[in-house]
């Protein structure tokens, strides 16, 4: 207690009181100037002494900074380098499609490359045009206010982000109000595709989101709207607006395009019953053209096929698809192609 | 006034000159700036005590700086570096701390 006493107390140096009274006592006035060489000496060493300390002791990108500073452009090049691959991947499949369509046409199978695009459609492996919807879903202004103010279903996180489960269920309520493709931010959901969450990403088809979150549904945009607004996923997008002021737009378009799935693969399911790879160009003589539908008919893919096709989804056929490959359920590549 | 401007002065030149302080001398620096600021807030509150007097305010502020600088020092030899400097900082702290109000009662008489 002595020392803090004397701490709180009497901060002041005692010496300079002392040496007062000593000058006092030689008869000398008690305070020294303040303008005298060694003051100022001192006064100039103290500040240098502050520019120097505030100067290398201020923050300096460190080396874990540097190393991340790396692994950004690092990420930055791979998903460079992993886009052009998908166009590579694109262009390639565009080539196989022909080729593929030359040699049914020379085999005589001409049927066949029909029915392989109407697959491909419902496989979500080319690129759709048409009209439809655009939501457009952003976190709220103040995302790092109100810490909280309550709980909410799929969230420990901030309440004013929009979670993969916000996603979920609007994506859902898109595709029961009849939407027929939707693609988020640019990626198709074809029916491999899932949207999760990784710590406060969103991760749809395996690709990290950034928001704003942009879903494009085909389909009639009338019919969709009256559908989705009055559903649960309808009311619950205007309850998140309404409570955690995410901020939602809801627009119809008469030309939306919604790309094809480059990534589409089924690399361990199989058909059911001998495979339809049989039929796969050049390989075989050309079975009567019929059979390969009437086998996936079975397998109960070409009803929905067909509808899909009669519906008039409009394909655009010559772009942005991988071929045969797509994972379309009739598809042999899996089989062929182990990679 | 004068050491006001010296304060100055020394400030300009440190930033001009930006010399690279050694890295064995580094942990040492904020604790001189602690024992600096306290030197110079005891000077202004002697000056206004009319009891300033340069020798004291020099020699209150190398042994200041030293001790500072050897109870760092001595804490890193035990291990103890980051205890030791905060203790430190902690009771030059208190006494700047009162220096100052001592300083704001004389400049404003509350």
């Amino acid at each position: 207690m002595t020392l803090l006493t004397t701490m709180m107390e009497r901060p002041l140096d005692a010496g300079y009181q002392e040496a007062t009274d000593r000058r006092i006592a030689a008869g000398l006035p008690g305070a020294t100037s303040t303008r005298t060489v060694l003051v100022v000496v001192l006064a100039i060493l103290i500040g240098f002494l502050f520019a120097v300390a505030a100067q290398s002791l201020r923050p300096k990108p460190t080396a874990a900074a540097a190393v991340k500073k790396e692994l950004v452009t690092r990420i930055e090049a791979l998903q460079k380098h992993g886009s052009a691959q998908e166009s590579k991947v694109a262009a390639l499949g565009r080539q196989v499609r022909d080729y593929e369509a030359l040699a049914l046409k020379q085999s005589g199978g001409t049927d066949l490359s029909g029915t392989i695009k109407a697959l491909e459609v419902q496989a979500g492996a080319v690129p759709l045009t048409g009209p439809g919807l655009t939501l457009t879903l952003d976190d709220a202004a103040s995302t790092d206010t109100d810490a909280d103010a309550g709980s909410r279903p799929s969230s420990g996180f901030q309440e004013g982000r929009v979670t993969s489960g916000d996603l979920q269920i609007v994506v859902n309520g898109l595709w029961g109000a009849g939407a027929e493709a939707i693609s988020i931010n640019g990626h198709r959901l074809s029916s491999t595709a899932a949207i999760r969450f990784a710590g406060q990403a969103i991760i749809v088809d395996f690709r990290p989101l950034s928001r704003p979150y942009v879903i494009t549904a085909l389909g009639s945009p009338q019919g969709m709207q009256q559908l989705f607004e009055p559903s649960f996923a309808g009311l619950y997008l205007s309850q998140l607006t309404d409570e955690y002021k995410i901020r939602s737009i809801l627009a119809g378009s008469d030309s939306l395009t919604v790309p094809g799935d480059p990534a589409a693969r089924l690399e361990v399911a199989q058909p059911v019953g001998p495979p339809v790879g049989s039929t796969a160009p050049g390989t075989t003589t050309p079975r009567p053209g019929t059979s390969a539908p009437k086998r996936s008919a079975s397998a109960g893919d070409a009803p929905t096929a067909t509808s899909m096709a009669t519906n008039g989804a409009p394909s655009k056929a010559s772009s942005g698809a991988t071929g045969a490959g797509t994972g379309s359920p009739a598809s042999p590549t899996s089989e062929e192609n182990p990679s | 006034m004068i050491p006001v401007l010296g304060l100055m002065a020394g400030l300009a030149v440190g930033l001009f000159l930006d010399p690279s302080v050694p890295v064995w001398l580094q942990p040492y620096l904020p604790i001189a700036v602690i024992a600096a600021l306290d030197a110079v807030f005891g000077a202004i509150r002697a000056i206004l005590d009319g009891i300033f007097n340069d020798k004291v305010f020099v020699v209150s502020f190398l042994s200041n700086v030293v001790v500072a600088a050897f109870i760092v020092f001595l804490g890193d030899q035990l291990g103890v570096g980051s205890q030791l400097s905060t203790g430190v900082v902690v009771v030059l702290g208190v006494r700047i701390f009162s220096n100052v109000a001592s300083i704001r009662r004389h400049l404003f008489k509350a």
